[in-house]
């Protein structure tokens, strides 16, 4: 296999006298689905935290397509390539979804010198990376995104994701947690979609299925450190699940 | 099944207007009760004027409460700054001889000041809104009182008049202009700018603007800003439209400004504005007061007609919100369940200790001493 596109080395993080990571490596490549499992506690959402940049390891280094990178904040790490679509989406819900996707990130037009909302390009541009990077076409843009369904407002989420150009790495926490069969069969299609366009997409899940059924690599997590990483093709739910219950260290 | 998408599509469409609905049937309702009890005076160009004129002062108002009640916050003490930026402003033209093009903007600018220290200290010292608001109201009060002592400062030059009560001959008075200019532009700010988007987005959903990067805190004092310019605003149009100013004027400023916003349909659990609504709203409430006097009720009434008006429309409001309105077998139904049935019985327990007190004293009543 190639170079990874984001390795890291060592990684150990200690809030105060708990030690959350112990020396965890992890190496993701683009055009991959990486899943990260584990039982809770098992230092999941600490690990993509510091990837992200919202956390700051206290030892070790990580590498961004070979090059070494420190992120001290999560929009570092944005401006570097790296996002992430949180569990909770972060969506406002009394936006409509344009306003939504482009939060914080909003498209202007200047008016006799002053600053105004460019809506009507926000809400063209949304259509368009909904349509051509998620293959999804919302009903109607107007309603507010609380009348949304709970897959397209995953979709709106990560379309904010996907927007910024430079994305090459994006982390998912538990994007079917809230879903039903059929959103979540549908999440699951837009997590290939990305993979296919080229991007390292990791995946934090509880849910073995979903894991089986969409990630090429299985990275296992069980006490702050990292217990496993097996190949999804040539593994079952027992070997993996042995590994997160940490039996086949017991046998 | 073709007609349930069709209904629904309707729905749909009619989403973004609900908020109008309210106050507008309510308006109607009281065209239509005027039309048929009082039309000859109600329905008269100049007291359709005095309607007009008085939603004016309370529009600015309502359009800077509209942004701070979509925060999830609330402006208690916007009375009080109208008061006494109002009494700052007549002091420094009657006392300090200074012009009048100077002093109003000086008013707005002292009222926003006081906003920005409402802003700071509900950010910054983590009062909750409530409790803050409600003591600088005191505090701007207090001070308006010590500085006027009970002083009417009164008679001013044209300029402040004509703003507040100026009339442009067979056309609207100014100060209706004025408001509606505010409106407007409280309209563009809410959905144009980057102030308005965030607005909604930290009502919305605070965590959710935060991680997205929005400065919540800023924005935040933003509103309370615009509030207490607005607030100054009022009381410029206030001193105008009575040619006098005290310290104890615009005293119900805040709960008529905040009950005209909610009727207009902005949620006070915030992210849902209705600019149109807040407009709405003020109209509506000038226009009752307004058809309460052309009927010749008491004038003390009115505060129980304001309080009837307004849980009535946000109870209208809550009800068109609600999504599911199937099964619940009409509105009586809820009594038939157990704890409504523990609930009759206890306002029925209430009620009868009641009559059984009243009928108590009637039986031993003794003669009666009047107070006068």
């Amino acid at each position: 296999m190639s170079e990874p596109l984001v390795k890291m080395r060592g990684i150990t993080k200690r809030f105060g006298g708990v030690t959350a990571l112990i020396d965890v490596d992890l190496e993701a490549y683009a055009g991959e689905v990486l899943a990260i499992v584990g039982d809770n506690g098992a230092g999941k959402s600490t690990l993509i935290k510091i990837l992200t940049g919202v956390y700051q390891p206290t030892e070790g280094e990580m590498f961004l397509d070979g090059l070494k990178v420190a992120f001290s904040s999560h929009a570092d790490a944005i401006d570097m390539g790296i996002d992430a679509v949180y569990q909770t989406l972060a969506l406002a819900d009394h936006l409509d979804p344009a306003a939504n996707m482009f939060l914080g990130n909003e498209l202007t037009r200047t008016v006799l010198g002053m600053t105004f909302l460019d809506n009507k390009r926000m809400r063209s541009e949304t259509e368009r990376v909904l349509m051509e990077r998620l293959g999804v076409r919302l009903k109607s843009l107007d309603a507010p995104t609380e009348s949304l369904s709970g897959g397209q407002r995953q979709a709106v989420a990560i379309a904010r994701a996907v927007y910024h150009e430079g994305l090459r790495v994006l982390v998912m926490d538990e994007p079917t947690a809230a879903l039903g069969p059929q959103e979540t069969a549908r999440t699951l299609k837009l997590i290939q979609t990305l993979k296919a366009q080229g991007l390292a997409v990791i995946l934090i899940s509880h849910s073995l299925d979903d894991v089986f059924e969409v990630s090429d690599r299985i990275h296992v997590q069980r006490r702050g450190q990292r217990v496993g990483v097996v190949e999804t093709a040539s593994s079952n739910t027992q070997e993996v699940l042995g590994l997160i219950v940490g039996a086949e260290e017991a046998a | 099944m073709n007609t349930t998408t069709q209904t629904r599509t309707t729905t749909e469409r009619l989403e973004p207007y609900i908020a109008i609905i309210g106050p507008m049937v309510m308006i109607l309702a009281i065209l239509l009760f005027m039309g048929v009890a009082e039309p000859a005076r109600y329905f008269r160009a100049t007291n359709l004027n005095l309607i007009l004129l008085d939603a004016a002062l309370y529009m600015p108002m309502a359009m800077a409460m509209t942004f701070v009640i979509t925060q999830r916050g609330i402006d208690l003490s916007i009375g009080s700054i109208a008061a006494l930026s109002g009494i700052m402003m007549a002091f420094l033209i009657k006392q300090y001889g200074f012009s009048v093009y100077v002093a109003v903007p000086i008013a707005l600018l002292l009222g926003a000041l006081m906003g920005l220290i409402n802003g700071l200290i509900i950010t910054r010292f983590n009062v909750p809104d409530l409790i803050g608001t409600l003591a600088m109201d005191l505090v701007y009060r207090g001070l308006a009182l010590v500085l006027a002592k009970g002083l009417v400062l009164a008679r001013f030059p044209d300029f402040l008049t004509d703003i507040g009560r100026g009339q442009i001959p067979g056309f609207v008075p100014i100060p209706v202009l004025i408001g509606i200019a505010t409106m407007i532009a409280g309209y563009v700010l809410l959905t144009r700018t980057y102030f308005g988007r965030y607005t909604i987005a930290i009502g919305s959903n605070p965590e959710a603007a935060e991680l997205t990067g929005i400065a919540v805190k800023r924005h935040k004092v933003y509103a309370y800003v615009l509030c207490g310019a607005c607030a100054a605003l009022g009381g410029i149009l206030l001193t105008g439209k009575l040619n006098a100013i005290q310290a104890t004027s615009a005293p119900y400023f805040n709960l008529h400004v905040i009950a005209a916003v909610v009727v207009g349909g902005t949620s006070l659990f915030g992210g849902r504005a209705s600019m149109l609504g807040s407009f709405a709203g003020v109209l509506l409430l000038s226009m009752m007061i307004n058809a309460l006097v052309t009927l010749r009720i008491e004038f003390f009434w009115q505060s129980v007609a304001s309080g009837v008006v307004i849980v009535s429309s946000v109870a209208l409001y809550t009800w068109m919100q609600k999504k599911d309105r199937d099964g619940a077998g009409g509105w009586l139904a809820g009594l038939k369940t157990p704890d409504g049935q523990k609930m009759m019985r206890f306002s029925a327990a209430l009620i009868g200790l009641l009559i059984a007190l009243l009928a108590l004293g009637g039986l031993f009543a003794g003669t009666t001493n009047p107070s006068g």
